[in-house]
């Protein structure tokens, strides 16, 4: 039987409503895992200073001597009203560094995508379109390669390669200290800070110190893209419409480009969406290797300083976006396919 | 547009934005004004350094003590490669008795704001740091005008008078002769009172004070931006307008900005390897100073083992501390024969006098003297990278030497720095890595903190002669009495051995060619004075 019209609503209603069991879930795991590790905040900043007596005073002063559930509840209290609370080992607000380093992490991703796109699109189609020749293994081990090399040694080889041809070009951070003074902060992305202030040095700069992360991030992307295009193409290919336009005489390459490439390039789309959790974990590693001042950053800071607030606040923010990325991506494809919705 | 088209438009925008960044993003441009005197260039710090709290009440780390040095006055300070206090925002402190102090501030100090400096405010910044009692905070330090009340932490009644304007009167709570370099330490930072609330930390970037420089900018994890302050009026004026501090969180892109330009000095922390490889290099200069980071390895004497003194004598006879320098740390760090490190009043190399060279006889003789059975089975524990990555080396090295002495049986054993502490209180070793950072300049804080009761470390050792020891030194007046008390408490070390000095670091600062005055500041008390620095061109 074919869906209502009313059954989309329906759909997106309880793909939403999923999404806060699902928070919950993440929330406590999160928050028993941390607990359970060894360690605390106090030890991590000054356990070799201090005695068991002052080190207990210091522990209750931030509460972390009552009962785990009193804990638990508060925090599950607090996250409720969007509380996310103060980091203990610096005191920011947690929100502030979302705010404040969230557009390091974004602009790096986006850096990333387009990279992955600019790499992983023309070479899975060329591998689709010559399958089983040289170029198409030739391309299928580089997609293997770099979807599987460790994303820190792929940006430190790309750093020595980098340095020996270009002495100068900038290795670490997302711009000069010059261009982060220099730059007023309007919307905490640094990128469009600058564009808004019309400083073409200030852009320059910052562009150049995206080069090498979003490469790195990016070739692990396109090893994912190209496979999945080269997939998509090959299925496509062997399509009655491909050869539909075969027989009307067009000439193969416009046949590739018009017909069999934008049609494997739907499912390439909603793959993309799906891949921002493997992007975000990406650019924890690249942000580390390349110092870049993001929440990947962050987020490895404050687990080594043990700080319960701050990650907390962190992997749940890292949590939403990829829960509410993957909503919207079942939307637009229950928008797409009506049999999603069952 | 065709597609040739499209790559020859895509290629020029990315010459013309490489050319625009040429043009502007260079590190070593100019950025604000102020700095009143100040002619340097500006320049740029690299360290692995974090920043806990810029408020003097909030921290109790080096990389915020270092920004706060440079932020605020203290009343006394150290110079560079001294020892002792001399006068900062005070022309003078001095005992009057080993419970009292009597400080003459300089006339005329204003805070970068404009705001005069006065006793009020120095009386103030004492009692918000204790009562704050930040958890990450340093106001354990100011035990001796504290109320002694874990709840209600404040200032103990009268403990600081302010009979005028320029005078400032300590009355200690105990006999002290500490104090006066507790009062060089960070956490006497003097706040300006209209500025820093009474009861919680004032924000980052909105701290100021009245040192050589203020701060201009400041973003967490990222980077601070120091200008020279122009009501400064002390004698640590600033050579440079600018300093930029950039902040890593590892040390191989520490290294690679260092070696490429990108930043002027780096400072904390590059690996021993690093640094050979950066000398051996020769694109920039590697200084050396003086350190006082100190390692050393504990007994946890609640574990049989151990419990017997000679076994402990048998160790420490083994132990090959040069070997330990050359294997583990490639020659970067000095063998240490004393829990005191060289350089402060008192130290004795006892554990040199005593044991003399590594001797695998010796310890065996003691061992037989005893009627220990060998080999001694022995667990080493370490925690591989709190310490940094060389860790593990020196754990390896040591249990090399005594298992090749016949008369051991080691094993090593490893933590994360969380559950290491942990561990090591509940007696998994019966041997642990240690190291320490002094607070202040003064050999009891190399001691106090180790041998009273047990130590922080909790490792069981008890002496009531080495209490009293401690206690008649902390109050003795009479330089030479006082380094001969501490000399005995290091021969009692070096006798009972409840721990082994290992060795001694040294301060090391990475330097483009174009630097001045980075040796200068490279002391034990690893302070970076940034007004001693400048930079050519």
């Amino acid at each position: 039987m074919a869906s209502s019209s009313g059954s989309l609503p329906r759909y997106i209603l309880v793909r939403l409503l999923l999404v806060i069991p699902m928070m919950w879930v993440l929330l406590t795991i999160v928050f028993f895992l941390l607990r359970v590790a060894p360690g605390d905040p106090v030890s991590a900043a000054v356990g070799g200073k201090l005695d068991a007596h002052a080190l207990a005073l210091r522990r209750a002063a931030l509460g972390l001597d009552r009962p785990l559930v009193v804990q638990y509840l508060e925090y599950l209290r607090n996250v409720a009203q969007f509380d996310f609370g103060h980091t203990i080992s610096d005191n920011r607000p947690v929100l502030d560094i979302i705010k404040d380093q969230g557009g390091a992490t974004l602009t790096l991703t986006l850096g990333a995508f387009l990279v992955a796109l600019l790499v992983g699109l023309p070479l899975g189609r060329l591998a689709g379109r010559r399958r089983d020749t040289a170029a198409d293994a030739g391309i299928r081990i580089f997609g293997v390669v770099s979807y599987a090399a460790p994303i820190f040694w792929v940006g430190i080889m790309l750093v020595v390669l980098v340095v020996k041809v270009f002495p100068g070009w900038p290795t670490y951070d997302i711009a000069s200290v010059v261009t982060k003074f220099t730059v007023p902060p309007r919307t905490h992305i640094l990128l469009l800070d600058a564009i808004l202030d019309g400083n073409g040095a200030a852009l320059g700069d910052i562009l150049k110190h995206h080069v090498l992360p979003c490469l790195t991030l990016g070739l692990l992307l396109s090893g994912v893209i190209i496979r999945l295009v080269r997939i998509n193409v090959i299925q496509a290919m062997k399509g009655d419409y491909v050869e539909a336009a075969r027989a009307r005489g067009i000439a193969e390459r416009h046949v590739v480009r018009r017909h069999a490439f934008r049609n494997a390039l739907v499912p390439v789309i909603t793959v993309i969406g799906l891949q921002i959790a493997l992007t975000l974990s990406g650019a924890i590693l690249t942000e580390r290797t390349f110092n870049w001042p993001g929440l990947g950053t962050e987020l490895v800071q404050y687990i080594t300083a043990r700080d319960y607030i701050a990650v907390q606040g962190l992997v749940t923010f890292f949590a939403v976006v990829v829960v509410l990325v993957s909503v919207v991506v079942d939307i637009i494809n229950a928008l797409v396919d009506p049999r999603v919705r069952y | 547009m065709t597609r040739k088209r499209k790559l020859a438009a895509l290629v020029g925008a990315g010459a013309l934005l490489a050319s625009l960044s040429a043009c502007g993003g260079g590190d070593g441009g100019s950025g604000g004004g102020g700095g009143g005197g100040a002619t340097g260039a500006p320049w740029i710090l690299g360290t692995t350094e974090s920043i806990t709290a810029m408020d003097p009440a909030g921290s109790y780390d080096m990389g915020s003590w270092n920004m706060q040095y440079n932020i605020f006055q203290q009343l006394m300070t150290i110079p560079a490669n001294g020892s002792d206090p001399q006068g900062d925002a005070a022309q003078s402190c001095t005992y009057d008795d080993p419970k009292t102090i009597t400080c003459k501030l300089r006339p005329g100090l204003k805070f970068s704001n404009g705001d005069a400096l006065t006793s009020s405010d120095v009386k103030y910044s004492f009692q918000r740091n204790l009562e704050i009692a930040d958890p990450n905070g340093s106001s354990v330090l100011l035990g001796s005008i504290s109320n002694g009340d874990d709840k209600s932490p404040s200032l103990a009644d009268g403990a600081i008078e302010t009979p005028d304007d320029t005078t400032v009167v300590f009355h200690l709570n105990q006999p002290d002769l500490t104090f006066l370099k507790v009062l060089t330490t960070a956490t006497a930072s003097i706040v300006d009172e209209d500025v820093f609330p009474a009861d919680k930390l004032l924000a980052d970037d909105q701290v100021i004070g009245s040192g050589p420089f203020k701060l201009s900018q400041y973003k967490p994890g990222e980077q601070a931006v120091l200008e020279a302050n122009d009501n400064y009026s002390g004698d640590h004026a600033a050579k440079s307008k600018q300093v930029f501090v950039q902040y890593f969180n590892d040390p191989a892109p520490l290294k690679s900005a260092v070696e490429s330009g990108q930043v002027d000095v780096a400072w904390r922390t590059l690996s021993p390897t690093d640094l050979n490889s950066l000398q051996s290099g020769g694109k920039v200069d590697v200084i050396k100073g003086q350190g006082s980071e100190f390692r050393y390895w504990v007994f946890q004497l609640e574990n049989a083992a151990v419990k017997d003194k000679a076994t402990r004598q048998a160790v420490a006879q083994i132990i090959d501390r040069d070997a330990i320098a050359k294997n583990a740390y490639d020659g970067t760090v000095n063998p240490a024969y004393s829990i005191v490190p060289p350089g402060f009043a008192g130290q004795k190399d006892s554990f040199q006098a005593k044991y003399g060279a590594p001797d695998v006889a010796a310890a065996k003789k003691l061992l037989q003297s005893a009627g220990v059975k060998t080999p001694v089975k022995l667990t080493l524990g370490y925690t591989p990278t709190h310490y940094g990555p060389n860790a593990v080396d020196e754990a390896n090295e040591l249990a090399g030497e005594l298992n090749a002495s016949g008369l051991f049986d080691v094993k090593t054993a490893d933590a994360e720095w969380e559950q290491y502490q942990t561990l090591e209180k509940q007696g998994a070793y019966d041997l642990f890595m240690m190291g320490w950072y002094p607070d202040f300049l003064d050999a009891d804080n190399y001691l106090s903190p180790f041998l009273r009761d047990g130590g922080f470390f909790a490792n069981g050792y008890h002496s009531d002669q080495v209490n009293s020891l401690l206690d008649k030194e902390l109050a003795e007046t009479d330089q030479a009495t006082r380094e001969d008390e501490l000399g005995q408490l290091q021969d009692i070390v070096a006798e009972d051995v409840p721990l082994i000095p290992s060795w001694n670091g040294q301060n090391v600062a990475v330097a483009s060619k174009s630097m001045q005055g980075v040796g200068d500041t490279l002391d034990p008390t690893y302070i970076f004075r940034f007004w001693m620095i400048s930079k050519n061109g």
